[in-house]
């Protein structure tokens, strides 16, 4: 069993931010979910967690509808980014305080966890949260989507603002609660290269709609880069899928995605090396600028 | 099992690698339990899955074996195992890039022949 969402729809006035979204998350994985800024990835994260309506479409938790759907949402946290400006109300309102109502939320609440964690960042939770800096705020957030102990957890850019010592804690952190609860986590990144390792499947969000969804590892395999004499490059990835090329005198690099069963022509005199998740990202959806 | 992930193969790849390595080095020892999955991932901040899979090569070569409820050993004659394995695989991995780049820079045979018997002295 699993949650499934069926062709998604979201329109703002007008404007189409989810175009006809599926997907199926399965329990006890780590999923990423990357796009770039404006993709609609927090949007999608709010449908999934029955936070906004969809404008059409389907999001069901083994078989039942989680909109307004009190068994469903028992089992699901979506842990967002905090914004503690003057208009969302959370300014005045102290960590300790903030952490107590969400623990209200969630039945299997860990507060020892949530001990651990304030003591773990030094987090200040008599501070309030208008006064807090970005990182702080993160720390929030990823105290409360850990401890709700939510079978589905969603975190919305958890790492932003963190120093790169909390980061790596909390990378720690996520791979121990995953492996001792086997819970499903989806989490939605911009620093993509410090999260991928940990990310079993990732799900790439473009421009409203999904680009690719799948195995990280499969997907990081089937792209690489190859550099060489222009001529060179351009007959050894003859017929395959080039993206983001870059050029310097008559130097060439290309990143190429293959199909199962397609080969870079090695008999050229090329270099042929593996490429990261983020760059592979990158040449996926990174180019329209130069079209 | 305490070197460092690169970008230049695929992790799972890696984690099989360095267990070869770590049992060459007699780190870890023939019918000795090797770390778990799990154990792997938090080492490496990987995902377990990616851990299972490095380990589950050695299995399927023989060089790990299971243990029903307990975890991975080290199978007796994984060392002959791996030795074998990597001496087998010497000339493409290691030959094989050594000779292009002497190709590229014109040495000779004869040289890289002295060169070698000058090093290994």
């Amino acid at each position: 069993m699993s949650l499934i969402c069926e062709n998604i729809v979201k329109t703002y006035s007008g404007k189409e931010v989810l175009q006809d979204v599926s997907l199926e998350l399965q329990p006890g994985k780590i999923y990423g979910l990357i796009g770039r800024n404006g993709a609609g990835k927090t949007t999608l994260l709010s449908i999934l967690t029955a936070q906004n309506p969809a404008t059409r479409g389907s999001v069901t938790l083994d078989g039942a509808p989680v909109w307004e759907n009190r068994r469903s949402l028992e089992k699901l946290c979506f842990s967002r980014e905090l914004n503690a400006n003057a208009e969302s109300g959370l300014a005045a309102m102290k960590a300790k305080e903030y952490l107590r109502i969400a623990s209200t939320y969630y039945e299997g609440w860990d507060k020892a966890l949530e001990e651990r964690l304030v003591q773990l960042f030094e987090l200040n939770t008599k501070k309030k949260m208008g006064k807090m800096s970005k990182g702080m705020l993160s720390m929030v957030t990823i105290i409360v989507a850990l401890c709700s102990k939510a079978p589905y957890t969603f975190l919305d850019e958890p790492v932003a603002g963190l120093d790169v010592v909390a980061r790596e804690q909390f990378y720690k952190l996520l791979l121990e609660e995953y492996t001792e609860s086997g819970r499903t986590f989806v989490v939605s990144t911009h620093i993509i290269e410090e999260a991928a390792d940990l990310l079993e499947e990732v799900i790439i969000l473009h421009q409203g709609k999904v680009l690719l969804s799948g195995e990280t590892q499969s997907f990081v395999d089937s792209a690489c880069h190859v550099s060489g004499k222009a001529e060179e490059v351009d007959a050894a990835v003859a017929g395959l899928e080039v993206r983001h090329v870059e050029t310097m005198g008559r130097s060439k690099g290309v990143t190429v995605f293959l199909e199962p069963g397609q080969k870079i022509d090695e008999s050229r005199d090329v270099s042929v090396q593996p490429v990261s998740l983020q760059r592979a990202f990158v040449a996926l959806c990174g180019e329209e600028e130069h079209k | 099992m305490n070197e460092q992930l690169t970008g230049q193969k695929s992790i799972y790849i890696q984690i099989g690698e360095m267990m070869e390595t770590d049992i060459l080095r007699g780190i870890l020892l023939e019918e000795e339990q090797v770390p778990s999955t799990n154990e792997l991932a938090r080492l490496y901040t990987i995902n377990p899955a990616t851990a299972a899979k490095g380990v589950g090569l050695l299995v399927d070569e023989g060089i790990l074996y299971k243990r029903r409820g307990i975890g991975m050993f080290v199978s007796p004659g994984a060392r002959e195992k791996i030795l074998a394995k990597r001496r087998a695989a010497f000339a493409e991995n290691h030959l094989a890039p050594l000779l292009a780049e002497a190709r590229s820079l014109g040495i000779s045979k004869e040289e890289l022949i002295d060169m070698i018997g000058e090093r290994m002295k």
